[in-house]
């Protein structure tokens, strides 16, 4: 049996763990103009990061956009993987694939759809101006609602594929046991829907953050030059800045924060929803 | 003051005060489920839209339509190029990544092994770090290694399919652990006790209950590989871009519906190829 676990385990050990530890290494090196990087045990690109107003704000908006982000994905996503898990007819096949489908079409296409959207010449400005409603084009690109729009474009079909099977194994009889002993159907959703579904929310909702967190295609393309996120800023720093003890003490503290978030995350919906389960035995 | 008025209730009859029509009260959700489809479909159909626009600066209405952009992505080989190398990369990784998933999803529930869910959170940890701190982290482990066995590393085809394999490995394990967890194991006792081989009962009874498992990872893997950006970002190589990366790279200096081109023949293609694997087995059901 252990032979079967060991070539994953290895490989994940290989190609995740050996190059997180050599990325934590070299964010304790030196930059250095010269010879690029110089060996050396500081804190000093942490205290960077940290310190550094500019950074703490890309950190700021990464944070902000993020939570947004998938408390937003959460709204829209919990109503649709519902209606999906209980449908019943034919069209399900059909309607699970379209949720599916935005998946393989890459998230610089769909950003590119928004800006054909979005944009000053785009459907919505040229359709407005069209019917005289308004005189020059609404800002509707290049800011922080349209990167929030393009992420949870991006996110919304893990969200909802998550939660249907989770709400899929909720059995129907637990809802209509409750609605025929009066509860409202808002009642319903609060007291049974919901909390049977919680697993399957902190597993959708860790699932998306973590996404969001990596936010790159939106973020470049959706939110103009002045916006900036982490993923891009790390980027730049290997690619443009060629400073990579800076970046990879970038990387450290997103996934760090990720790591962090993600885990209080699923402990605070984790200890809500274990208290039914003990009441019920 | 009046005995019928003093002992009339002081509280409004208990009437269900508002008791909204169904159509009404499903309303809220109904919207929500409408902005769901719309946030998700709204971008791929523009861009399939736009592909046809005459004018290079994509504006509404078109002054005219035209199927040059489509000869353009053709011309342009990086395009044609980055499909080829991200079909490649995908089919590859998926080929790697869910036999040894499925494996070590297999021991894991089945196994009894002691270890077993630090071995689980380690095969899902790939999941819980932003690609694009992977992709750094692997950059850089990449370079290290060059240096160190004297041989090209990055940005080879093995390296970028041994960076996506690391995608397709959490998704099997999560996807066919679900499907194990969902065998009862008194089907695979009753086959031992009716006198079957291990192997047979692993055949004939367990293999069964973990197909849908192993095909929603195979559909899962390829989509997480094929459309990947973050973790191939810097990974790639100079001629072996990945489809993304070159869409990405296009879409930083110019904006004109060449990308909408390719995007549209890369949509053609995957509903195609989804709805064909739907004719073999229900999407619905596996996922």
């Amino acid at each position: 049996m252990a032979a079967l676990v060991l070539p994953a385990g290895l490989l994940v050990a290989l190609l995740l763990v050996a190059p997180m530890v050599l990325l934590f290494r070299i964010s304790l090196n030196e930059y250095s103009p010269t010879e690029m990087m110089r060996e050396a045990t500081t804190a000093a690109n942490y205290l960077r990061a940290v310190g550094d107003p500019y950074y703490r704000s890309i950190l700021l908006t990464t944070l902000t956009v993020s939570m947004g982000s998938t408390l937003l994905t959460l709204g829209l996503g919990f109503p649709t993987a519902y209606w999906l898990a209980r449908m019943e007819s034919r069209w399900k096949s059909f309607a699970t694939i379209v949720v599916m489908f935005p998946l393989l079409v890459g998230n610089v296409v769909r950003a590119a759809g928004w800006l054909a959207l979005l944009g000053n010449g785009g459907a919505i400005n040229s359709s407005l101006m069209g019917l005289g409603l308004i005189a020059s084009p609404l800002p509707l690109i290049y800011n922080t609602g349209a990167v929030v729009l393009g992420i949870v474009a991006v996110v919304l079909p893990y969200m909802i594929l998550t939660l249907s099977a989770v709400i899929e194994s909720i059995p129907r009889q637990v809802e209509e046991a409750a609605s025929n002993l009066g509860a409202p159907s808002w009642t319903v959703f609060r007291r049974v829907v919901l909390p049977l579904a919680l697993p399957g929310v902190a597993a959708g909702s860790v699932l998306v953050f973590v996404l969001c967190m990596n936010t790159y295609a939106s973020a470049v393309l959706l939110g103009g030059p002045r916006f900036k996120m982490m993923a891009p800023a790390i980027y730049d720093q290997f690619v443009r800045g060629n400073n990579w003890p800076f970046g990879a003490a970038l990387a450290f503290i997103l996934l760090t924060i990720t790591l962090v978030l993600t885990i209080l995350g699923s402990a605070a919906l984790g200890r809500r929803y274990r208290r039914p389960k003990e009441e019920l035995s | 003051m009046p005995a019928e008025l003093r002992d009339a209730p002081l509280t409004l009859p208990r009437s269900r005060a508002i008791v909204l029509p169904a159509f009404l009260r499903r309303l809220p959700s109904r919207l929500l489920i409408v902005a769901a489809f719309l946030v998700m479909l709204a971008p791929v159909v523009t861009v399939m839209t736009t592909s046809v626009f005459r004018d290079e600066i994509i504006s509404f209405p078109p002054s005219g339509l035209t199927l040059d952009w489509y000869v353009n992505a053709w011309e342009r080989r990086e395009f044609a190029r980055g499909f080829v190398t991200s079909l490649q990369v995908a089919a590859l990784a998926t080929c790697i990544g869910v036999p040894l998933g499925t494996a070590a999803a297999y021991a894991i529930v089945r196994g009894g092994l002691p270890g077993a869910s630090a071995m689980s959170t380690l095969l899902l940890a790939p999941l819980a770090v932003p690609a694009v701190v992977a992709g750094t982290a692997l950059y850089m482990f990449y370079l290290r290694a060059e240096f160190w066995l004297d041989r090209d590393i990055a940005a080879t085809l093995e390296s970028l399919v041994a960076a996506h394999v690391l995608l397709t490995i959490p998704w099997t394990v999560r996807l066919v652990t679900a499907s194990l967890q969902g065998l009862d194991r008194a089907a695979e006792e009753a086959a031992a006790n009716l006198g079957a081989r291990p192997l047979t009962v692993f055949r004939r009874v367990t293999l069964p209950a973990m197909r849908s498992g192993i095909i929603a990872a195979c559909l899962f893997s390829f989509i997480q590989s094929f459309e990947n950006l973050e973790l191939s970002l810097l990974l790639v190589g100079p001629g072996r871009t990945t489809l993304p990366v070159a869409m990405l790279n296009y879409l930083e200096f110019r904006v004109d519906p060449t990308l909408a081109a390719v995007a549209t023949v890369q949509i053609l293609l995957v509903a195609v190829l989804m709805l064909v694997t739907d004719r073999f087995v229900s999407i619905a059901r596996t996922v």
